[in-house]
């Protein structure tokens, strides 16, 4: 019970606003810098998997498709799971 | 004498470029280096006012650039400090008085006279932001942790990255810091935002009413002991000399059970 007291006294919020600004900001800086249009990488994605999908039959739900930034510099991280090879 | 030319710089207007170079400045000069601080905001002159110069200005950078007068003859002494003067801006021309090539030669001319060259720079990134880089090798980007404010300054720093020949050392300064709100999850942290940006920190400045005391008077902060942002620019002077010295502490150790009872029972309210 004390330990709970103590608890209520001492939390923080974890959900303020500070993580959806850096959520945010991350996103549009890394489509500022690229001067990507909103839209854009999803169709690319779009068209990729369309692509693999001629040579392989995909886990579509592992696919992962992001855009990650490591100084200043953003990097295109696509990782398809395959099942199996079409014919 | 080879001085440093150093430009501050933000994008968004409002963020605190005036009030740095008036701080970072008198704070460079009180420890003995030789300052000379150009107001490069033609049209919207103001580090005149936050020097409390403004009755002093007699002829300005235009008239330098177009020779209507010598460089020395438009420089304005500090009223306390020799070592610090003040080249003001026009405030009835606007940017187009003034081209990169000018102000090059300007800030050379200043480099063989000072030891540091401070230009404030005009928000934006057109022709105003083109000019007040022209001369500069160092410049210092300055941001609020808002996020337009961090974007803009994204784009200065991409813009500094592609004159990588010319600025060679550019670092952030992080102003009108608010610890409380960001202690409680409000607001980006320091960290947040260096990690966002990519970029090396010069220094944090907290948000300060002491700020606007001191403009209403004409003394920047830094020229005054016990006020936590004039600090916060002391350490930032100290650090653009090469002295290491570590960031102010902001965090607020201990709000108080009251504070955290009220701010419980009504959110909204922060104590
Ligand atoms: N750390 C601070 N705390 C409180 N007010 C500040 C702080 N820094 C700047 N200000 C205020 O913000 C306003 C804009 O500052 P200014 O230096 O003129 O910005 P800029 O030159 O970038 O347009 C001014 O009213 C100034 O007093
Ligand atoms: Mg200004």
């Amino acid at each position: 019970m004390q330990l709970r007291i103590f608890e209520w006294f001492s939390q923080t919020k974890q959900d303020g606003a500070r993580s959806t600004a850096k959520d945010r900001m991350r996103n549009m800086l890394t489509h500022d810098r690229l001067e990507l249009p909103a839209g854009r990488l999803e169709s690319l994605e779009e068209e990729l998997v369309a692509v693999v999908s001629r040579y392989f039959e995909l886990d579509k739900d592992t696919t992962q498709f992001d855009l990650q930034q490591y100084e200043r510099r953003a990097s295109l991280i696509a990782n398809f799971r395959l099942l199996r090879s079409k014919c | 004498m080879s001085g440093r030319v150093i430009v501050i710089t933000s994008g968004k207007g409002g963020v605190g470029k005036t009030t740095a170079s008036a701080n970072i400045g008198v704070a460079l000069a009180t420890s003995g280096a030789s300052v000379a601080l150009v107001d490069m905001d033609i049209g919207l002159r103001n580090l005149d006012i936050l020097m409390g110069l403004e009755n002093r200005v007699v002829y300005n950078l235009v008239d330098v650039v177009e020779e209507r007068c010598k460089l020395r003859q438009a420089l304005v002494k500090d009223k306390k400090l020799p070592n610090l003067s003040l080249l003001p801006a026009a405030q009835t021309r606007d940017k187009s008085a003034v081209d990169a090539d000018q102000m090059k030669a300007l800030c050379e001319e200043l480099k063989s006279m000072y030891d540091f060259v401070l230009v404030d720079s005009p928000a934006g990134i057109e022709q105003g932001f083109q000019n007040a880089v022209a001369g500069a090798e160092e410049a210092i980007v300055i941001t609020t942790p808002e996020m337009s404010a961090v974007r803009d300054a994204d784009r200065i720093i991409g813009l500094l990255e592609a004159r990588k020949d010319e600025i060679k050392e550019y670092r952030l300064v992080l102003n009108r810091y608010r610890p409380t709100m960001v202690q409680n999850n409000d607001m980006m942290s320091v960290d947040d935002v260096l990690e966002i940006l990519s970029v090396k920190l010069l220094g944090v400045v907290p948000e300060d009413e002491e700020i606007i005391v001191s403009t209403n008077k004409g003394e920047p902060v830094s020229g005054t002991d016990n006020v936590r942002s004039g600090l916060a620019y002391r350490n930032i002077a100290k650090r653009i000399r090469g002295e290491e010295v570590p960031i102010m502490d902001l965090e607020v150790k201990n709000p108080s059970w009251m504070s955290r009872i009220v701010s419980f029972f009504n959110p909204t309210v922060r104590v």
